[in-house]
């Protein structure tokens, strides 16, 4: 140990006081603006609007909803919306494969800018950068034989 | 109006919820990896990874967040982060790595789930988030 174990207990101690601080200051905000989305179904409207990015992923139109829940709020919304939604229209083998890779790359971007922006890091980069890597991705994944196979089945 | 209201009231129910939900597995992790910091343990994972730390321009000891994070989530990559000092663009490429591939246990089991190979999605993450890493620490490294 290269510190005195008093030293050590006062740093478990205030780090701890200020990291559950910080998690309530953010969480709370941030699960008031998922349940207002929710409520006033902003998610259903703005998959409405977004589904020429449905033809660019290679997806059918029902897929983007789920996609944008998982992107939008994290995995375990946007999976649970997926299973949902498969239940009333079928999604393809294909799309669920294209789904994981978007939303298993980039999820959760509002919680995620909240919490790492307080953390120090570059805003736009994270957001930004991982929608448009996994869109890059996404799009490439689509083309290839071995995802392409998988309609048929 | 009241739909507004419940969803506020609901709001917050749910973030104090949560909060306590995530606090009972990030404080262990925080302690935890408070002593590791000053245990021999930590100079030994710098000495092993740190020459792979180079490929995402960081410091040695900053693969303690990455491989948090790999096995916990963000919650505890920020509480790890915010023992040591980054800079901007370090912790950038941090949370972009991170960001990646986190909680891989709990989300395989999701994968796994909606019906998707567990072990592909693990492997696709890990070297999607290596590359995703040497892709923002060199960006990062010129622009922030």
């Amino acid at each position: 140990m290269s510190a005195s174990a008093g030293f050590i207990i006062h740093e478990i101690f205030f780090g701890c006081i200020s990291t559950m601080l910080n998690m309530l200051k953010i969480l709370i905000p941030l699960m008031i603006i998922v349940e207002i989305l929710m409520v006033y179904n902003v998610m259903e409207k703005v998959a409405d609007r977004m589904q020429f990015i449905a033809g660019l992923l290679g997806m059918k139109k029902q897929s983007i909803f789920p996609l944008l829940v998982g992107v939008v709020m994290g995995v375990t919304y946007g999976a649970g919306t997926l299973i949902q939604i498969n239940r009333q229209t079928p999604i393809p083998k294909k799309d669920f494969a294209l789904i994981g890779i978007f939303m298993f790359l980039c999820h959760g971007v509002i919680e995620t800018a909240f919490i790492f922006g307080v953390a120090g890091a570059n805003i736009i980069a994270i957001t930004v950068g991982r929608l448009f890597i996994a869109t890059v991705v996404t799009a490439i994944a689509a083309r290839l034989p071995i995802i392409k196979k998988m309609e048929q089945e | 109006m009241n739909l507004f209201i419940k969803a506020i009231k609901d709001g917050i129910i749910k973030g104090i919820k949560t909060a306590f939900m995530l606090l009972k597995i990030v404080l262990p992790v925080y302690a935890v990896v408070v002593l590791i910091k000053y245990s021999p343990i930590m100079p030994f994972l710098q000495n092993l990874f740190s020459p792979a730390m180079k490929f995402f321009h960081l410091p040695g000891n900053g693969v303690v967040p990455l491989i948090t994070g790999m096995f916990t989530d963000e919650y505890s990559t920020i509480a790890v982060m915010s023992t040591f000092n980054f800079t901007t663009a370090e912790i950038t490429t941090i949370a972009m790595f991170v960001l990646v591939a986190h909680s891989m246990p709990v989300e395989a089991a999701i994968a796994q789930k909606i019906g998707l190979s567990a072990v592909k999605f693990s492997i696709f993450r890990i070297f999607s988030a290596i590359g995703v890493g040497i892709l923002m620490g060199w960006i990062g490294g010129l622009i922030l």
